[in-house]
């Protein structure tokens, strides 16, 4: 079973389309036979099935690249760790679920939609980067600029390297910003 | 007479005109008559302030509904009704403004981006507008993948709602803790569709329409699957299609690629029959239990809808032929008022439509001695200042103030009537009309609509839609479940008349164009989501898009009360909704009725109002309040 290399983001979004930049310069690298890199943000639901479907007993690890703001952190910081699986109360989980459907793309949606519906390879790793720009079109940042290369290198590592993942601290979504989204 | 309120008459060959001797035509103190009002903000604070048991009760956000949605209400807790609603679009769409100055082509692909569910209606929708704007007729087989396409993503978003967004409501986990004894009831009441649905009691029927556990719910989910997979066949990817263009589709068709789709289409005959009996047993199950639940979510009969899926030998993309090929669409087009169809004719919706922003983000453009672009349509029939053709978007953000403004949603009326949105209203249209293309699976009455759906693990099976006696919150889900074998019986006629065409050797399905760079041109989309109607208003100069407006369902359901105090539809429906949750305590007051009436539209608001502020690109939903009672 392989590790597979999933970038979620949106296009054409400034420092939010930073995955898609790790995303090229990873699938012109070869990460080995058993990596798949894949753009996996479609709805969480679809890539859900996926997981479910096409690719049933495919990946025995995920690597989930994404930008998120997150409270707190400086523009082009890096973070990566091995997400613990804890999931929200059933309510959120609920809302996670209609917004996939009505096209939400998110990390933190996919995590809690795949995750509740037992789709997730055995071992998921997230890498992070905190975005500075949000408005439309394809130049990212300078500090996102420079966070690609660290956070690529990460990837890089992770996928080739089953000590390096799971040397990874354990981390959960963090609550402050899922409730943010979801909750009133 | 088609028009009651717009100074708008017809002569004995139909033809529009202004009433003479009228100086301002559309003056704006002209308001429609006959129409409930909303209470004044003094009315409402008088009564706050003189009863205790009058309180604000806020929605924010109103959870599974597509995007942002906030609800203000005020409720009086011991006569269990709500005096006053507002309904608030919390995001700015600017979909308008982005597009000024692209060309046409981009808005197929920039206006998909309005919503995550249905972004194929609005690539469509601007297809149509551009193919009337530069006299671009796609072929045969084009119009008929196109209607396949779409009637797949209704097949995608039609049973989502209901079993993933508004089927919850009615599900033993919101049912139980809120109705107590209506759940107790339920669970000696048979089911009248089990040999359909398999369920013997409304309870077991509630089990499985608990959210992320219930059986339904996780159909649903699966279901959505199919859509999308056939959806992809064709149009490339879901939400925002490749194939789209301006006179027809780009996509390579063949009879793998239909057997591919029609596998998955047939999923949906059972389905559609499921659908139809689950939601007549509840909605019997409700009112038979407490006749109050008919005023959950009532309001008028008003409902517009411009038509879908063209026959492809009536439809020329013109505008000057729109009556014609508007009545021979497979959803016929139409207006009713108070119940009654008053007319199905395109141009006469598209006349009778205006937009106002009394109480929205915007500044007026009409009005101030600004010259009005357009008085008429390009067949000569009068238009309003407020016409999308005449509006110009100009954003104007400020504080929310019930008196003033506080949407960002416009006002969209016919006739100076709030009308709503829904896949209901082609469904009453259609069924009163009897302009159904003639055809195997389907049969307007005059009062109901017949499908026969063929069988699968189902028997064969013949339903019926009714026009109901009252419309509200049930009705809307119910007439939307029907919704779901009618759309798989139209896909079926088209994917039947598309293999015709194949057998035939005709793979042709698009028409090469190219966009003049000379002059004027005007165009509309006339077309319709999954969530009812849909127009895309567009003027373009010298080759570049000079003017964009967009119009949704949810525009037209979530609107505000407009400048003669006449409620949005939203607002209406609360407002008429009675407060049957059983609590005496304002504190455990989860609203579930108020949210029945409301999530019954099936609201979109990422199409209502969207993304884009002046700090950048809002990825997702905020809230403005941590207040919410949401079930």
């Amino acid at each position: 079973m392989g590790t597979l290399v999933g970038a979620i983001g949106y296009r054409q979004l400034r420092d939010h389309s930073a995955p898609f930049a790790m995303l090229d310069r990873l699938e012109a690298e070869n990460l080995g036979a058993d990596t798949a890199v894949e753009d996996v943000s479609y709805n969480p639901v679809a890539l859900m099935q996926w997981l479910h479907g096409d690719a049933k007993g495919q990946f025995e690890r995920a690597i989930f690249i994404a930008a998120v703001e997150r409270a707190g952190r400086p523009p082009g910081r890096v973070d990566a760790y091995r997400w613990d699986g804890i999931l929200p109360p059933p309510e959120l989980i609920q809302q996670a679920v209609a917004d996939a459907v009505t096209g939400i793309i998110s990390l933190d949606n996919t995590l809690v939609v795949a995750g509740y519906f037992k789709a997730l390879p055995r071992q998921v790793a997230v890498v992070e980067i905190e975005p500075l720009e949000h408005a439309f079109g394809t130049d990212l940042s300078p500090e996102v600029t420079a966070a690609v290369e660290t956070a690529v290198d990460l990837v890089r590592l992770l996928a080739t390297n089953p000590v390096a993942f799971d040397a990874l601290p354990r981390a959960g979504i963090p609550e402050a910003a899922f409730y943010r989204a979801h909750a009133h | 007479m088609c028009f009651k309120n717009l100074p708008v008459e017809f002569d004995a060959n139909g033809r529009a005109s202004l009433r003479g001797g009228i100086p301002d035509p559309y003056a704006v103190a002209a308001g429609p008559a006959n129409v409930p009002m909303q209470l004044s903000e003094a009315q409402v604070e008088e009564l706050v302030r003189r009863n205790g048991h009058i309180k604000s009760v806020d929605f924010d956000p109103v959870t599974r509904v597509a995007g942002a949605l906030a609800f203000h209400a005020v409720a009086d807790f011991k006569e269990k009704r709500i005096v006053q609603a507002r309904s608030v679009a919390t995001l700015f769409r600017g979909y308008e403004v982005i597009m000024i100055g692209r060309d046409p082509r981009d808005a197929i692909y920039i206006t998909s981006r309005a919503c995550g569910v249905c972004g194929g209606v609005h690539s469509t929708c601007s297809a149509l507008a551009i193919e009337m704007a530069i006299d671009c007729v796609p072929p045969p087989l084009g119009v008929l993948v196109r209607n396949l396409a779409l009637a797949l993503e209704f097949l995608y978003d039609n049973p989502l709602h209901l079993h993933l967004l508004a089927g919850p409501d009615y599900s033993a986990a919101i049912v139980e803790p809120t109705n107590r004894a209506l759940f107790a009831r339920a669970k000696t009441a048979s089911a009248p569709g089990r040999d359909v649905h398999g369920y013997a009691t409304i309870a077991a029927l509630m089990e499985d329409l608990n959210p992320l556990t219930g059986h339904l719910y996780v159909e649903a989910l699966h279901m959505t699957r199919l859509a999308r997979e056939a959806y992809v066949l064709i149009c490339g990817k879901y939400p925002h299609p490749q194939t789209i263009v301006p006179g027809g589709m780009s996509s390579t068709i063949h009879l793998t690629v239909m057997n591919e789709m029609f596998v998955r289409l047939a999923q949906f005959f059972d389905y559609g029959k499921k659908m139809a009996a689950i939601w007549d047993d509840l909605t019997a199950f409700f009112y038979e239990a407490d006749p109050k639940y008919k005023e959950v979510g009532a309001r008028r009969a008003n409902m517009i809808d411009t038509g879908i899926f063209d026959l492809p030998d009536a439809y020329d993309a013109s505008y000057k032929n729109a009556g014609a090929w508007g009545d021979r669409r497979w959803m016929t087009p139409g207006a009713i008022v108070d119940g009654t169809l008053v007319t199905t004719d395109l141009h006469r919706i598209n006349m009778g439509l205006e937009e106002f922003v009394e109480h929205s983000y915007y500044e007026e453009w009409a009005g101030s001695g600004q010259r009005q672009r357009f008085p008429a349509d390009p067949s000569g029939n009068p238009l309003s200042p407020y016409h999308p053709w005449n509006k110009i978007t100009k954003p104007r953000p400020g504080g929310q103030n019930w008196k003033e403004k506080y949407t960002w949603d416009t006002a969209p009326r016919w006739d100076r009537l709030g009308m709503e949105a829904g896949c209901y209203a082609r469904l009453w249209n259609t069924a009163v009309a009897q302009k159904q293309p003639p055809n195997p699976f389907i049969e307007s009455t005059g009062h109901s609509l017949k499908l026969r759906i063929p069988k699968g693990a189902l028997p064969e099976m013949d339903l019926e839609w009714q026009v109901p006696p009252v419309w509200n919150a049930f009705e809307r889900n119910r007439a939307r479940a029907y919704c779901v074998g009618w759309t798989a019986m139209i896909a079926l006629n088209n994917w039947t008349a598309a293999m015709e065409r194949l057998k035939d050797g005709d793979t042709k399905t698009s028409t090469p164009f190219e966009i003049p760079k000379q002059g004027e041109r005007l165009g509309v989309g006339f077309w319709g989501a999954g969530r009812g109607y849909l127009t895309h208003h567009l003027l373009l100069d010298r080759g570049a898009v000079a003017n964009y407006q967009i119009v949704t369902p949810s525009s037209w359901n979530a609107s505000p009360t407009d400048r003669w105090s006449q409620p949005g539809p939203y607002e209406e429906a609360v407002v008429n909704t009675p407060l049957l949750e059983e609590t005496d305590d304002p504190g455990e007051f989860r609203g579930i009725d108020v949210l029945r009436a409301i999530r019954s539209f099936d609201p979109c608001m990422p199409c209502t109002t969207h993304i884009h502020s002046d700090a950048g690109v809002v990825t997702r939903e905020v809230n403005t309040c941590a207040c919410g009672l949401d079930g």
